[in-house]
C-alpha cells in the first residue's frame, strides 16, 4: 500500500499543527463558532446530538494492521472504546473532546492517517471496490488512480470551497462493488480495443433528496489524462453549479439542468484549455506510485483444504461463511475474507477496540498486514490462504466477528440515525436490529439468497436506501418516526433507483412489511432467480397489494 | 416563514469542550439534567433566550437551540424524540450518555 513521501508527512503534520493552534484559539474564545466551524468541519470535527464526532479517512479502504491497531488506540484512549465504519470506507469516533482532537490527529498522523477533507464543500475521501488489486474479476488495480486523485485533491486550492461536497468513486472491475453511477464522479477502468488501459468516466450521480445516476461523460479516456480531464470537470461544476440553494448545489443538478451532452461538450472544451497545463503527472510518478501498489509475493496453492473441509461438514455457520464471506482471489488457493460488521441485534458497521486489535492481529498472521474497508461497512482480510479460514473463523467468532451473512438480508448497510445523526429523522439502528432478530435463522437467510438492504434515517440517505434492493427511509411525522419502504434499487453494474412503494409504517410495522416482501418475492422467484431479478419481472403492484391490502 | 413557537419551551446547547447536550437551568446554570432545566412561553421565553445567550459570549455552550417542552408535575422534558434521545444518549448503547447516571424512567 502507498507510504507517504516527505512531502505528504510534513502536509499532514503542518496541517496538525495548525489545527492545534487552532483550537486554542477557539478554547481562549479568540475564535468564535462562526469563525470555527467551517475549519473544524474541514478537519473532520462534527458536532452530533451527543458529543463531537471526528471522521476519520481510510483512503479507498485500504489500510495496514498497524493503522488498525491505531484507530483501536485512540478509541479506547480519547473515546469510549469503539469506533463505526461508515458508506465512505471511513471511521468515525462518536465522543472525543474537542480539546483532546489534535492529539488524535498527531497519533494518526504518525500512522500517516487524516481527517482532512472528511467534511465540507470539498473533495471527499475517494472509495473504490474493496477488493482492489486481490480480485479475480478486475482489469487493474484501480488504487494507484485512487492514490493519484487524493494526491491531486488534497488541498486543491481551486476546489476547496466548491459549490457542495464532491465525492469520487473507482472500480477496476466488472462487477461494481464501490457504487460508482452513484458519485459526482465515477471512474471505471476499461481497456480499449488496442488494449490500453483508461476510463469510463461518469458523472451526475448522487443520493440525497435528488437520486441520479451518473451518466456516462466519455467512454475511454486514455490513463495518462486523467488528472487534466476531472480537473476540467471540476471546473465546469465550480463554475456553473448553483451556490444560491445547498439543495441544488450538487453536480447532479447541474448536470441535470444543463444535460449530460452538454456538460460533456463544456468539459471537453475545458480541457483543450487545461490538458497542456501540466496537471498529469509524468509516467514516472505513476509508475512510482504503482510500485507502492505491487501484489504480494503469493506461492500458489492448493485448492483443497481438507481443514476447511472437515470443519465444513460438521458445523452448518463454517460452511455457510466460507460460502458468503469469502470470495476468489486472483492466486489460486487464497480468498478474501469480508469480516461482517453485521451481528445479528447488533449495531451495523460498529467495532471495538478489542475487535480492531483482533482484525490487526489476524492481518498481520494471514493477509499480508492488509485490512480493507467497503462502503458496505464490512471489514476484508485480502490474500487469506484457504487452508487459514478454519482458525481465522474460530477467532472471529469468539470476538463476535464471526457472522456468516455477507450479502444477505442482514447485511445491511445503515446510518447512524438519530441515535447519534443531528441531522436523522428517524432511528435506523433499532429498526436493523429487529430486522436481524427477525431474520435470525440462516438456513432461511440462505434460502432468500443475496439480497441488498439499505436504510437511511434521513432524506439524505447516508444509507443509501436509493440503491437497496429493499430500501427503508426513516421519517419524522408530527413527531412521530415512520418508515417508508422502497424496492428496486441497485448500487452495482446494473445500478437502478428504488421507487416508494406507500405510505410508511411505524417501527413494528416495517418489520413486518419487510417480512411480506420477502414472503412475495418467495413465492414468485423463479428457480435461481434472485429478488431483485424477479421484482424487476413482476413489478411493484403484487408487492403493494401484499403490505398494504391485507392491512 | 419561520414556524411559529407556541407552547413552553426550553433551551438546549452543547458544551464547547465535549459537546454534551446540556439544559439552560433555573438558576442561569447549565446542566444535562432536564428536570433543572428553565422552561417558558410567550414574551417571558424571550427573557429566557437573551440569558441563555450569555453563555455563547462566554465561551461556554455552542449552538443553542430553544425547543418544544413537555412540563410534568413542574419540570420540563423534551417534548421530541430527537432531543429526548440528545438528552439521554443513544437508545441503542444505554451504557453510554447521561443515561447511565440517571434515573430517566422516571423522567
Amino acid at each position: 500500500m502507498y507510504a507517504y513521501d516527505k512531502f505528504d508527512r510534513d502536509m499532514v503534520d503542518v496541517r496538525v499543527s495548525e489545527f492545534r493552534d487552532q483550537v486554542e484559539r477557539r478554547v481562549k474564545g479568540e475564535l468564535t463558532e462562526e469563525e470555527f466551524r467551517p475549519i473544524r468541519l474541514m478537519n473532520g470535527l462534527y458536532l452530533q446530538l451527543h458529543a463531537y464526532m471526528l471522521r476519520v479517512a481510510v483512503p479507498y479502504g485500504t489500510m495496514s494492521a498497524d493503522q488498525m491497531r491505531r484507530l483501536a488506540h485512540v478509541a479506547r484512549k480519547y473515546d469510549k472504546g469503539y469506533g463505526h465504519f461508515t458508506t465512505r470506507q471511513n471511521i468515525q469516533f462518536n465522543w472525543p473532546k474537542l480539546s483532546e482532537t489534535p492529539d488524535i490527529l498527531e497519533e494518526l498522523a504518525e500512522v500517516e492517517m487524516h481527517a482532512i477533507q472528511t467534511s465540507g464543500n470539498c473533495i471527499r475521501n475517494v472509495t473504490s471496490d474493496q477488493f482492489a488489486g486481490a480480485t479475480a474479476d478486475e482489469i487493474a488495480d484501480p488504487r494507484p488512480y485512487a492514490e493519484l486523485l487524493r494526491q491531486w485533491s488534497s488541498f486543491h486550492p481551486e476546489f476547496s470551497f466548491l459549490p457542495r461536497k464532491f465525492k469520487f468513486a473507482i472500480t477496476g472491475a466488472d462487477q461494481d462493488r464501490a457504487a460508482v453511477k452513484w458519485h459526482d464522479i465515477g471512474l471505471i477502468v476499461r481497456k480499449n480495443d488496442a488494449g490500453e488501459v483508461g476510463f469510463e468516466v461518469l458523472a451526475g450521480g448522487g443520493m440525497g433528496r435528488t437520486p441520479v445516476i451518473a451518466k456516462t461523460i466519455r467512454e475511454f479516456l486514455p490513463e495518462k489524462d486523467l488528472l487534466s480531464y476531472v480537473e476540467a470537470m471540476l471546473r465546469v461544476y465550480n463554475e456553473q453549479g448553483r451556490r444560491d440553494n445547498k439543495y441544488k448545489a450538487r453536480i447532479k443538478i447541474l448536470i441535470e439542468a444543463m444535460g449530460a451532452d452538454e456538460f460533456a461538450r463544456q468539459t471537453e472544451a475545458e480541457w483543450e484549455r487545461v490538458k497542456d497545463a501540466h496537471i498529469d503527472v509524468p509516467a514516472e510518478e505513476v509508475a512510482r506510485i504503482k510500485a507502492f501498489f505491487t501484489p504480494p509475493p503469493l506461492e500458489v496453492l492448493s485448492i483443497d483444504a481438507p481443514a476447511l473441509e472437515d470443519l465444513s461438514k460438521e458445523n452448518f455457520v463454517f460452511a455457510a461463511w466460507v460460502k458468503n464471506n469469502t470470495n476468489a482471489h486472483k492466486v489460486p488457493g487464497y480468498v478474501n475474507v469480508t469480516i461482517s460488521l453485521k451481528p445479528h441485534g447488533g449495531i451495523p458497521g460498529d467495532a471495538s477496540s478489542e475487535q480492531m486489535d483482533l482484525v490487526a492481529a489476524l492481518a498481520d498472521e494471514y493477509s499480508q498486514s492488509e485490512i480493507r474497508v467497503s462502503h458496505e461497512q464490512n471489514l476484508i482480510l485480502p490474500h487469506v490462504a484457504l487452508r487459514d479460514l478454519p482458525a481465522i473463523w474460530t477467532d472471529l467468532d469468539e470476538a463476535g466477528l464471526g457472522t456468516a451473512n455477507v450479502g444477505l438480508l442482514t447485511d445491511m448497510i445503515v446510518c447512524p440515525g438519530l441515535d447519534y445523526c443531528a441531522l436523522a429523522n428517524a432511528r435506523s439502528i433499532p429498526i436493523a436490529q429487529a430486522i436481524t432478530k427477525r431474520f435470525d435463522d440462516m438456513k432461511r437467510l440462505q434460502d432468500i439468497g443475496p439480497l441488498k438492504v439499505k436504510m437511511s434515517g434521513c432524506i439524505n440517505s447516508c444509507g443509501h436506501h436509493h440503491a437497496g434492493h429493499i430500501g427503508i427511509l426513516g421519517v419524522d411525522r408530527k413527531g412521530q418516526e415512520l418508515y417508508q419502504i422502497l424496492l428496486g434499487g441497485s448500487g452495482a453494474e446494473d445500478a437502478s433507483k428504488a421507487g416508494i412503494l406507500g405510505p410508511g409504517f411505524d417501527e413494528h410495522g416495517i418489520v413486518d412489511a419487510l417480512e411480506k416482501v420477502v414472503a412475495v418475492y418467495l413465492g414468485e422467484r423463479l428457480d435461481g432467480e434472485e429478488f431483485l431479478a424477479t421484482y424487476r419481472r413482476i413489478g411493484a403492484q403484487i408487492f403493494k397489494e401484499a403490505i398494504y391490502d391485507a392491512a | 416563514m419561520a414556524k411559529k413557537i407556541t407552547g413552553p419551551q426550553m433551551i438546549l446547547g452543547n458544551y464547547l469542550d465535549d459537546g454534551r447536550a446540556v439544559f439552560f437551568t433555573r438558576d442561569g446554570g447549565w446542566s444535562a439534567d432536564t428536570s433543572l432545566a428553565a422552561y417558558e412561553e410567550g414574551e417571558a421565553l424571550d427573557d429566557l433566550i437573551t440569558e441563555a445567550g450569555k453563555s455563547t459570549a462566554n465561551n461556554l455552550i455552542v449552538d443553542i437551540e430553544v425547543i418544544g417542552a413537555r412540563v410534568e408535575g413542574g419540570s420540563a422534558y423534551p417534548a421530541h424524540i430527537k432531543h429526548a434521545i440528545q438528552a439521554k444518549g443513544p437508545t441503542v448503547r444505554t451504557d453510554l450518555g447521561y443515561q447511565v447516571a440517571t434515573d430517566w424512567e422516571a423522567a
